[in-house]
Parts: structure tokens; sequence; C-alpha cells
């Protein structure tokens, strides 16, 4: 418990998954969370997301700022610092600073970036993702494991810079995804947090290895393994 | 030496049957598949049991054989 409280967390995504990580993180105890987002609250985010209201969306305030404001109301000595912007606008350092980093986001190139800038700066990395009802949480534990890039194809290239709202509105490209439900965010997050809280508490070795995948409408989960790839360009050396 | 497999689609249930060459790609599979079920532009990845493959895998290299099952199974970029 000593080890979540003096640990530094950076959560990249203000969405539904960054809403339920932030929240998760400060009710086990982590006391120092930066959290990352360049968007605005808007009116499709609020049957998701536990600290938007309408009045946020009818201000646009900022996503990042709302959560660190209303996340301090679950502990008031947490120190919860908002940070407007996209990830790959911050100096790299930022990824240094922090003990664990959790991926909540809704793009290819933004994940691609947070994974290998946590890797070069061995940081473990615990990245969700959600669609529909099902979803899938990935663990990088620098240098042992696999990262993202080594599990993605040509497919995910493809949808470099295109974004997927959680909520499928409101953004500036649409793509026909089912939304996610937040079912499915709340189990995502759930999982990602618990394996950031191993990872802070010197459990690592007990982490997910591979990639986690969750079937809410089959109740199915499962581990499919990936292989580190050798001509992954974040493991080159 | 062609083998010939079974692609399953993880969201209906359906199945179809390649035909590959050892120099095919896992990539091309998804792709081949995809295109199949004239699926929605999004990302896919291929398993085989519980292996997930690498797209530059080819069929030799991933140790695909002749009538295996794989699955096609979106994945999810959402958040």
């Amino acid at each position: 418990m000593e080890a979540v409280i003096g640990s530094r967390c950076l959560v990249i995504g203000a969405g539904a998954l960054g809403n339920e990580v932030v929240k998760n993180l400060v009710l086990s105890g982590a006391k120092s969370i930066t959290i990352v987002d360049m968007d605005e609250v808007a009116i499709s985010n609020l049957n998701r997301c536990i600290f938007f209201r309408t009045e946020d969306a009818q201000a646009g305030r900022s996503k990042a700022e709302v959560i660190a404001h209303r996340a301090k109301e679950l502990n008031e000595v947490a120190k919860l610092e908002a940070t407007i912007g996209r990830i790959q606008d911050l100096p790299s350092k930022r990824f240094r600073e922090n003990d664990v980093v959790f991926g909540c986001l809704d793009n290819v190139a933004a994940r691609l970036h947070s994974n290998s800038h946590s890797y070069y700066h061995r940081v473990p990395y615990i990245d969700g993702a959600t669609m529909g009802t099902s979803g899938k949480v990935q663990v990088v534990i620098p240098p042992s494991t696999p990262c993202l890039q080594c599990a993605m194809n040509r497919t995910h290239y493809k949808l470099m810079e295109k974004r997927f709202s959680c909520t499928g509105a409101d953004v500036t490209f649409f793509e026909p995804k089912m939304a996610a439900e937040i079912t499915t965010t709340s189990v995502i997050a759930a999982v990602q947090v618990r394996e950031g809280l191993k990872v802070l508490s010197g459990k690592s070795d007990e982490c997910i290895r591979n990639i986690w995948y969750y079937n809410g409408l089959a109740n199915r989960s499962d581990v499919l393994e990936v292989d580190l790839d050798p001509e992954c360009a974040v493991h080159t050396k | 030496m062609s083998v010939r497999v079974r692609v399953r689609n993880a969201e209906t249930g359906s199945t179809v049957d390649m035909e590959l060459e050892e120099e095919n790609t896992v990539q091309e599979i998804i792709e081949g598949a995809a295109g199949y079920w004239e699926k929605d532009a999004g990302a896919y990845v291929i398993r085989k049991g519980k292996k997930l493959l690498r797209g530059q895998q080819t069929v030799l290299g991933a140790s695909i054989t002749h009538s295996d099952d794989l699955e096609l199974i979106p994945d999810p970029e959402g958040g």
C-alpha cells in the first residue's frame, strides 16, 4: 500500500477508460496522478464517464481538468495534475518521471508513441482498448515483454491518425465502429489498474505477460500469446 | 507446397476455407479474410489456438499447417 501511495502514475487519455482508471487509482490509494488529454467534454461522453457532467460539456471544459478536479473529491490529499494537449507534444522526460503509464487512448498513433517512449525510459506501460462489448489489456514491462508494436500489423497502420471515439460522436473522424459500453470500459479499466498495482507493489512477475482479450457477449476472456518481434524498432538498439 | 486452412469470423461464427502458399504472410490472410467478409475498416488480428500470429510471419514461419483452424478477431482500438 505504501508503494502505491508513494507512486507517480501517468494516465494518457481522459475518455471513458481514463475516467475509470483514475477513479480506480485514487480509490486504491494513488496520490500522484498526471492526466493528459487534448479534448473537451462532449454531451455524448456523459453516459460512460463517471466524472463528467452536463455543465462541463456546455462550458466546453477540458476532459483532463475535469477529471483532475472531480477525482480530488474522492481523496482530497491526492495530487492530480491535468495536462491539456496531445501526448506526442509532451517532452519525452514526462514518461521517465512516472512509475507506471496507463494508456487509455483512442488511436493507433498515440498508442505507438506512448508504447515506444515508455519502453525507452524503461517505465511499465499498461494499455487498455475497447470496442462495443469487447476489449483488451496489454502489459509492457521493458525489457522483458513484447510491446504493442510487436502485435500490430498492416491493418493497424492503416488506422494511423484516425480516431475512434469512445462515444462515436463529436469527433472529427468518425468510423462506424460500435461505441464502447460502460460495462466493457469498467472491466478493462479494472484490469488495467489491477495490473498497475501489481507493478507498483513489486509483483510484476504476476502481470499479464501476453494480451488479455475480453468478450462481454460471450462471457469469455482469453490470454493470447504474442512473440517479441525480432524486427520491432522499439526493441532494436 | 500449399496448405488449406479454415478461418473463422470471431464476430459471426462463419468460416471460409483458404488455400495458402508457404510464403503467404499472416497479413495477407487477415486482409483476404477481412475482404471476403467485407469488414469495416479497422484493425484485425489472427489467432491460432492460444497464439496471436504476427503480421509479417509467413505461413511457414508461423507453423501454419494443413487443416489448421484460424480465427479473425477485431482488435479493439477505442478508449
